[in-house]
């Protein structure tokens, strides 16, 4: 079976993950098996950010539902960002915009589980 | 873009996408499971398995699987009229609708449980119910429009084709796999009748057991020497093995007499050329080519063999293979009136004889076959089973040379 590394970076305890400029099956399973890791590991919040993602089929749709959901169940929070304006039709065709938040930048997420980090802190 | 025109971009390709996965050479599983997921990124739906439907036992399996603690092999109990009403079904069907399957929803409901499956759509083909695709709700809750509906039925038929021909080609395979099994066991019925022809004929002599046997193995081993393959060393192979089939008939004190034999004995003795071809030709094609190489076993390329007298290629070259393997078994046996050759002498034999008993072809390809392997250059030993370690390895390497050189020569001066 072809293996897959996908690009991924830890800051600050959020997890940054980039699925590349096709998420497709292999990628898309890449993914979920990074997430996966990464949630054993006590990392709660994530970052998928699709800034060199053109494209998305409908076996990525499906993996990336699963991933929300296992990041839901273990109380973690992910946001995506940096999603083209296509790809943002195609979330919000889908109905997935009300199930998980889009932010513009990478560096508006993190601010934004900072910010959070900052809140519980108080 | 507009948020129709989107959705149907998506959902064909997605279609496009299923099309190329089933037409692909992955695994059947592979194949289910990217199906699957198809069918639930199109949607938008977060869990849903494919089931295999049985008749007998009717049951449904699950094939593939996406969702928690949802696993491949899980068995779905369905009722025989359930079966015959998916089976009529063109859409996918709500499970929380009062129709054909209430049943089926309670009795299963710990499973529809785990897949939070909401509708079920089967997966007909030819008329024929070969599984279901049971799909939880959409992501975002909202009820399936008449265009998921369509789309789900849709890829639902593709998921069904694709599980007629997987069908198809299991039980094609399990068919192809039963023919070769049969015919392994005939071809081994038909070698070992052959071999118990044999070890008969041997039985008569009392003197050359298993030589049949080995003579078929010399035979062969030449043969292939010569770069004959398939049928026709197959044949000349059997031809080894039942050469000697006429001698059946020959009085048993003649075969085993130690003295020279008398004119009349040897008369008929020699008889045993005609009658095995008369045994063996009687049984029609292809073994009247085995018959005949049989007859011509005791052929001379001189022209002073029997029965026919033939000389050089009018005896079939199968023949002239086992005449050579027939002598050379016989000097490196014990006989009633003589102990075995050395190898050396037995070759000088078929030195001396090259174009007279013996075709230069014939014994050419014999001495490249032994020659190799003495060196051990090829790891089998066939004519040298006999053998042993004991002989006198240098002059037999030489002796093997100059019979190969004294061939090449001989060649060339042919081909001036
Ligand atoms: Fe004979």
């Amino acid at each position: 079976m072809r293996r897959i590394e996908i690009r991924s970076k830890l800051v600050e305890n959020t997890a940054i993950l980039y699925p590349g400029p096709y998420l497709n099956q292999l990628r898309g399973e890449a993914i979920e098996n990074r997430c996966l890791e990464l949630l054993s590991e006590g990392v709660r919040s994530v970052v998928i950010n699709f800034e060199d993602t053109e494209l998305i089929n409908s076996i990525g749709v499906s993996i990336l539902i699963g991933v929300i959901e296992s990041i839901h169940e273990s109380s973690g929070k992910l946001l995506l960002t940096n999603l083209s304006e296509s790809n943002r039709e195609l979330f919000d065709v889908l109905g997935l915009l009300s199930q998980v938040e889009i932010i513009e930048s990478e560096e508006q997420a993190l601010a934004s589980f900072r910010g959070l980090t900052g809140a519980a802190l108080c | 873009m507009e948020p129709a025109t989107r959705k149907l971009l998506h959902s064909l390709t997605a279609l496009a996408d299923l099309g190329a996965e089933i037409s692909s050479t992955h695994e059947f599983d592979e194949v289910m499971s990217a199906s699957l997921h198809t069918m639930l990124g199109t949607l938008a739906m977060s869990r849903g398995a494919i089931a295999r439907f049985s008749s007998r036992p009717l049951q449904l399996k699950v094939i593939a699987a996406k969702g928690n603690r949802i696993l491949k092999g899980e068995k779905i109990v369905l009722g025989r009229e359930e079966a015959e009403y998916l089976a009529s079904c063109s859409r996918p069907v709500g499970l929380a609708e009062g129709n054909g399957l209430a049943g089926f929803t309670s009795r299963n409901g710990d499973l529809m449980k785990r897949l939070r499956a909401g509708s079920l759509a089967p997966a007909v083909a030819r008329g024929e119910l070969m599984g279901v695709i049971l799909l939880s709700e959409k992501f975002n809750r909202e009820s399936l429009t008449e265009q998921d509906l369509a789309i789900i039925a849709a890829i639902a038929r593709h998921i069904g084709i694709a599980m007629y021909n997987h069908r198809l080609m299991v039980s094609l395979k399990r068919k192809a796999e039963e023919n070769r099994r049969l015919y392994r066991g005939m071809r081994q019925m038909y070698q070992d009748t052959i071999r118990a022809f044999a070890a008969a004929i041997d039985l008569k002599d009392a003197y050359t057991s298993g030589h049949s046997d080995r003579v078929s193995r010399y035979s062969e081993a030449i043969a292939k020497e010569m770069g004959l393959t398939g049928t026709e060393l197959e044949y000349i192979a059997v031809a080894g093995h039942l050469h000697d089939i006429g001698k059946i008939v020959v009085d048993r004190t003649i075969i085993n007499n130690p003295r020279p034999l008398t004119e009349p004995e040897f008369l008929e003795l020699n008889k045993h050329v005609t009658t095995g071809y008369e045994i063996l030709s009687s049984i029609g094609h292809p073994w009247n080519e085995i018959a005949y190489m049989t007859k011509c076993h005791h052929e001379r390329v001189d022209g002073r063999g029997y029965p026919q007298g033939l000389v050089g290629d009018q005896i079939p070259l199968g023949a002239k293979i086992v005449t050579l393997a027939d002598s050379f078994d016989a000097m490196m046996t014990d006989r009633p009136y003589r102990s075995r050759l050395p190898l050396q002498q037995a070759l000088g034999e078929l030195q001396r004889n090259t174009g007279k008993q013996f075709a230069r072809e014939v014994v050419l390809a014999f001495c490249r076959l032994l020659k190799k392997e003495i060196s051990g250059e090829i790891r089998s030993r066939v004519l040298t089973m006999t053998v042993g370690r004991k002989f006198e390895r240098e002059a037999v390497d030489s002796m093997l040379t100059s019979m190969l050189a004294a061939g090449d020569a001989g060649n060339q001066a042919m081909s001036c």
